[in-house]
């Protein structure tokens, strides 16, 4: 088995794990009840870009399940299927060989966006939050946004140096 | 033909699948549960030990840099709270007289042992180990279980005022759902039956929280009720969802219910809802079965 997966699999849950943790920490106090940054999110679609879009739509439906059971406030499924999609779905329209980087920024960009308003779609549907799309993308979808991106632009070089490593390991194993 | 080449369609087909699996889960999960199954313990019990690593450390560093911060606004704060204090021991000893002779007239009219202890509650010191930032599904987790007791429903106060209720409970770790989360739609959240702090005559219902303006709404006022801006909002405790004496919030304003017969005032939250460390859970005495 490839060690660097493992690795990168490890990396993700400690992710996860800061996201809960450390980031409202970070933040300053009335940040706090604005922004829900969600970064194992756009990892994944890194995932989906640069690797596989299968893979990615696994991952996310597992961590996705992970952040419901851990965080069971009202229902569990939510996050699973909103993060499985949208990765799934933003792999999907960018088949793109080798994506520079203004594509996979706009794949942030279009993710998080999906990401959320699927969220506050779903939320609504089941009639957990009164309040309209408008406000909702003003005071929770676009600050959002703006985090996605600066972590996005911050992981960008790292992360896609090793998961494209994985992807040559993969097919050199193949032409094997 | 269409839709025959549609659900031909092997992707397409399994993703509906998929999607309507989600929406049954998440329906059969919206509803209250008896308790949660042992992989969810599981899971939520080993990610609570990692999550407990990280979170107080943490705590402490960020903490360290905001006291020094406020070096000045420590000494006022000191001030303000001697004085609180000198008051306290004033009020202490009239409390004592006051209990005391509660005591003998609960005696005297032979109150049994539940009704003597109706309101004798205690506080357990728990340690928040992780948040979860998602505006309307907002939750905390605790590093108290059902090991230590913690049961789904209990109140959970911080030092300022209520904070939420114990919505899921797994061995070692619980979840905290925010009354910020309060919805009256919400099948799983009940109102809390409230009263002013001093004067018992004000009584209203708080059921939701409008995330527009940070407030709580308290509805069910009557007309003649002696509520005004400023007064400090208790939980009543008549039923036995809430304790009594939970401090809510302060009043903002009180106006005109929507259709005329009754009131609403808007409640202005006295926790903060930031900056997570200690919480007390609230446990009620054991009703006798």
């Amino acid at each position: 088995m490839n060690v660097r997966k493992q690795v990168l699999l490890l990396l993700l849950f400690l992710l996860f794990i800061l996201e809960g943790a450390l980031i409202p920490w970070i933040l300053p106090g009335s940040w706090q009840s604005i922004l829900a940054p969600n970064l194992v999110f756009i990892v994944l679609l890194f995932v989906s870009i640069y690797h596989n879009r299968h893979t990615a739509l696994v991952l996310g439906i597992i961590f996705g399940m992970l952040h419901d059971v851990v965080f069971y406030g009202d229902m569990i499924g939510t996050y699973s299927l909103v993060m499985g999609f949208s990765t799934y779905i933003m792999g999907f329209i960018f088949r793109v060989r080798r994506a520079p980087m203004p594509v996979m920024m706009t794949v942030v960009i279009l993710g998080s966006l999906l990401f959320d308003s699927m969220l506050y779609a779903i939320y609504r549907l089941f009639s957990l939050t009164q309040v309209t799309y408008d406000w909702n993308l003003l005071h929770h979808i676009l600050p959002d946004l703006v985090l996605h991106f600066v972590f996005g632009l911050i992981i960008y070089v790292p992360l896609r140096k090793q998961l494209e490593k994985i992807a040559r390991r993969e097919k050199k194993e193949k032409a094997a | 033909m269409k839709l025959f080449k549609l659900l031909g369609n092997k992707r397409l087909f399994v993703i509906l699948i998929a999607l309507v699996m989600f929406i049954a889960l998440m329906g059969f999960t919206l509803g209250p549960r008896a308790s949660l199954s042992l992989p969810e313990k599981f899971l939520r019990d080993t990610v609570g030990f990692v999550q407990n690593i990280i979170y107080k450390p943490a705590g402490y560093v960020a903490g360290l840099f905001k006291d020094i911060g406020n070096m000045r606004e420590i000494y006022k704060e000191n001030e303000r709270l001697k004085i609180a204090l000198a008051q306290y021991t004033r009020e202490k000893a009239n409390y004592n007289f006051i209990e005391k002779q509660n005591k003998e007239l609960m005696e005297d009219l032979h109150f049994t042992e539940q009704q003597k202890n109706k309101f004798n509650y205690s506080y357990h010191i728990a340690q928040v180990i992780s948040v979860n930032a998602d505006p309307v599904n907002k939750t905390l987790v605790i590093d108290l279980g059902e090991r230590d007791g913690v049961k789904v429903g209990q109140s959970v106060i911080s030092i300022k005022g209520m904070v939420g209720v114990i919505s899921h409970v797994s061995n070692f770790t619980s979840t905290v759902k925010l009354i910020t989360a309060m919805d009256a739609k919400d099948p799983n959240s009940n109102g809390i039956a409230v009263t002013s702090m001093n004067n018992h005559k004000t009584f209203g219902v708080v059921e939701s929280y409008d995330e527009t303006s940070n407030t709580l709404l308290m509805t069910q006022i009557k007309q003649d009720d002696p509520i005004k801006r400023g007064d400090m909002i208790v939980s009543l405790g008549d039923t036995d969802k809430y304790p009594r004496g939970l401090i809510i919030g302060k009043v903002l304003n009180v106006q005109e219910s929507k259709f005329g017969k009754t009131k609403t005032a808007t409640i202005e939250p006295e926790a903060e809802f930031q900056d997570w460390k200690q919480l007390f859970v609230v446990f009620t005495p054991e009703a006798p079965k």
